[in-house]
């Protein structure tokens, strides 16, 4: 049985590497919406109205905002699945009538590796790009300096999603997405919800997140967390992960449809590939269209 | 490309993407304005305008998703006379590649062979390899082979000035390439950060006359001494082989023994190194003669009478003869005469008899090899000779450097398709793993023949021959000397 051991093990690292690099992500995981407390001390620190944005988090992920651009730092593996989130939001935007002004939302940009890839495609017009957290932003507004094609075409928001402006009913963006963020919310159900009115209709969200299996418990939380500390334990809740079952739930009569999945691996010396149902075992990107 | 013209004539110091948002913005222009006034921002600067330089610029024009990309080259010689190629028929330029179906395909997939001259150039469909101490002899005819490429061509000589003529008049068609010929290189610098823009991660080339060009990639196809990867502080590794290649235009007795249409390539391993003759069209050939420094100086001095003596003993007498011939000044004509009376060989075996050369063609160059510790840095690809050098024996420099340009563009079309900074290290990995490898294992390979081939007598001898007609029995050799000129060799 020496291949399927292999296998998994390939599954399993490149899981624990994500997750490690997946830190700077972090912030994103206080966008919360269930807890009232967190909710009122985010507010009365970053803004007003409904927000749950954990102060304490934030400060305690500033110190890896500097890595994010490393080409082999922590957020090597993020930016090595990036190419993958555009074939899937392609392959979903397939059959759109109108392919070459493309306006998209990203919530949780952090140092903008998606976001600046989405605004210098060529069929996109415009990228707004919000995060809760300002030494990431600032990480990101800098990086976007180093680019002169980004300009007009990309806006960086402290903000969070509930600050956001609702657009008009018919109006909204192409595309919202959010990676690596899901996974880290308290109510996903009633945070999807909040999300919704951005989505144009016949607009897609776009989502990635890993599924909640013994294979992701092995490696995100006892691997990298407890045994090999490679991310602070307690970084990860594992009851948080969502299975793809779940979120179809979630989605469910929601005015949502056109439900499309693809679960991909990362491969030690290959990068992430595409196969076919490991949406069941680790990380996937999972889209829904707005009816 | 209409629309292309109309961007290169708008204001040159924005990228073609930029311009597109100046216009529905307003805001950027003015912003980049301020920031630096004489500065062109670019997406590839390429550096060197020979056939990896040119045919980069080429395929980049060709390809949908990578032609918005606003691109440079830089080249220091005049193209205009490139460009206009005014040999006339008879006559041919010293320096020639052997370009593997695989070259000459990507060639005709982005447009460039349509514009070369056909009539110039010669496919050949057989190769006579043979070992000059022991006569020990590999036979290569598609015909028997099981991989026959279309046609039976192993590889096609063509001029170099052929290719980046052809290759010229392509980017003219197509139009979209900004060209500063006759430019000099006068330094390369980072960029700097203003109010609105980092440029600190930039390559800035700055051009003789106070022009200077920012890249967001910028590319080394500026040959061994290569500029641009001493900017990059890539270090490029190897030893000189103390042999010169020496080159010459070669006029033969006839069409060759299969007539105008079916022509042999001819290879024989000296002690001094291999000699190889090329058939060119009618009853051209072109020669490439690897020996040392000496007898190359000898070579250049002769008359033409015993030039063409020393060339035709090349392929037909034995070392010793060889050896004692290059220590004459003068009468390889006589020596030959008398010395090929005595000496027993199968006539359509070895090329036909040389009875001119070209005059002014007779030339001669070191060679060397060299391979850069990497082909990328940040914002820097190198392709081509300024990437890796190599011995010439298995014809392979210029098919290794537009297998670079190929693979290089893949990679260009793959970051721009996915929205990636196409310059930067990350973008540029998978260049440098598919090349790297690929380059090296084949460079490898051609060092050691070298260098077994070198050796004149002990033990490697009777091996090598042993080797050597084993591989006629389809060997390692073999394969490798077919499958490399026919570009299908050694996959990594």
């Amino acid at each position: 049985m020496a291949a399927p051991t292999r296998a998994v093990a390939g599954v399993a690292s490149g899981l624990s590497r994500l997750v490690s690099r997946s830190r700077p992500r972090l912030p994103i995981a206080s966008i919360s919406v269930s807890t009232p407390a967190k909710t009122a001390a985010a507010s009365s620190r970053w803004h007003s109205g409904f927000s749950s944005v954990n102060p304490n988090e934030v400060s305690h992920f500033n110190a890896l905002a500097a890595e994010w651009w490393e080409p082999h730092g922590s957020s090597r593996l993020l930016h090595l699945m990036n190419p993958l989130r555009h074939d899937f939001i392609r392959s979903c935007r397939e059959s759109s009538d109108d392919p070459n002004s493309v306006t998209y939302l990203d919530i949780g940009c952090g140092g903008g590796i998606f976001a600046e890839s989405a605004a210098r495609l060529a069929t996109t017009k415009h990228v707004t790009a919000i995060d809760p957290t300002p030494s990431v932003l600032n990480v990101a507004k800098a990086h976007a300096r180093k680019d002169p094609s980004l300009a007009g075409k990309l806006s960086y928001l402290q903000s969070s999603v509930e600050q956001l402006e609702v657009p008009a009913e018919g109006q909204g963006y192409d595309v919202v997405t959010l990676f690596e963020v899901i996974e880290h919310i308290d109510d996903p159900g009633a945070f999807l919800e909040r999300v919704r009115p951005l989505v144009k209709p016949g607009g897609w969200l776009v989502m990635s997140t890993i599924a909640r299996t013994w294979v992701s418990w092995l490696t995100t939380n006892l691997i990298a967390e407890d045994i090999l500390r490679i991310v602070p334990p307690g970084t990860h809740d594992w009851n948080k992960y969502i299975n793809e079952g779940e979120l179809r739930g979630y989605l469910a009569g929601k005015g949502w449809d056109s439900a499309k999945v693809m679960g991909v691996v990362y491969v030690p010396g290959f990068g992430w590939r595409e196969v076919k149902g490991s949406e069941k075992v680790g990380n996937y990107f999972f889209a829904v269209r707005k009816a | 490309m209409a629309s292309n013209r109309v961007l290169i004539a708008s204001p040159r110091f924005i990228c073609r993407s930029c311009s597109r948002q100046a216009r529905s913005s307003g805001s950027y222009r003015r912003s980049y304005a301020t920031a630096s006034s004489s500065q062109d921002i670019y997406d590839v600067v390429c550096i060197g305008g020979g056939p990896a330089g040119l045919s980069l610029l080429t395929a980049l024009r060709a390809n949908p998703t990578t032609s918005r990309l606003r691109v440079a080259l830089v080249e220091a010689q005049d193209l205009s006379k490139t460009a206009s190629l005014s040999l006339p028929p008879t006559q041919f330029s010293n320096r020639c590649s052997s370009l593997t179906p695989t070259t000459a395909q990507f060639l005709n997939t982005i447009g460039a062979w349509p514009h070369m001259k056909r009539s110039r150039i010669q496919e050949f469909h057989e190769m006579q390899v043979w070992d000059g101490v022991t006569d020990a002899r590999i036979e290569f005819d598609y015909q028997l082979g099981s991989t026959a490429s279309p046609g039976g061509v192993i590889a096609y000589m063509a001029e170099n000035i052929n290719i980046t003529s052809g290759l010229l008049k392509r980017i003219n068609e197509i139009g979209g390439v900004d060209v500063f010929a006759s430019s000099r290189v006068e330094k390369i610098t980072l960029g700097e950060e203003t109010e609105d823009l980092d440029l600190r991660e930039w390559p800035v080339v700055h051009l003789q006359g106070g022009k200077s060009l920012a890249a967001r990639l910028l590319v080394g196809a500026d040959g061994a001494n290569s500029p641009v990867r001493s900017f990059a502080r890539i270090e490029s590794r190897g030893w000189d082989y103390n042999r010169h290649g020496v080159v010459a235009t070669l006029e033969l007795e006839g069409d060759g023994w299969g007539g105008e249409y079916r022509k042999t390539a001819y290879q024989r391993f000296l002690p001094t190194g291999p000699v190889a003759m090329l058939p060119l069209p009618g009853n051209h050939a072109t020669l490439v003669w690897s020996t040392t420094p000496e007898n190359a100086s000898l070579l250049k001095k002769l008359s033409t009478k015993d030039f063409i003596a020393l060339v035709n003993s090349a392929f037909r007498l034995g070392p010793v003869d060889l050896a004692y011939m290059h220590t004459q000044a003068t009468g390889q004509e006589d020596e030959f005469a008398w010395r090929t009376q005595h000496t027993h060989f199968d006539a359509e075996a070895i090329p036909q008899l040389v009875v001119g050369v070209q005059e002014g063609s007779i030339a001669s160059f070191p060679l060397k090899f060299r391979h850069a510790d990497t082909y990328i840095g940040e914002r820097v690809a190198l392709v081509g000779d300024a990437a890796h050098t190599v011995h010439p024996l298995a014809g392979q420099g210029l098919n290794q450097g537009q297998g670079d340009i190929q693979s290089l563009v893949k990679t260009i079309e793959y970051a721009v398709a996915h929205g990636q900074d196409l310059g930067t290290q990350m973008s540029l990995e998978s260049y440098n793993s598919e090349r790297y490898a690929a380059n090296h294992v084949l460079m490898g390979v051609c060092d050691k023949i070298h260098k077994l081939y070198s050796v004149e007598s002990g033990p490697l001898i009777p091996l090598r021959s042993l080797g050597l007609k084993a591989a006629n029995a389809l060997g390692p050799l073999k394969s490798f000397f077919m499958e490399q000129a026919s570009g299908r060799g050694l996959r990594v």
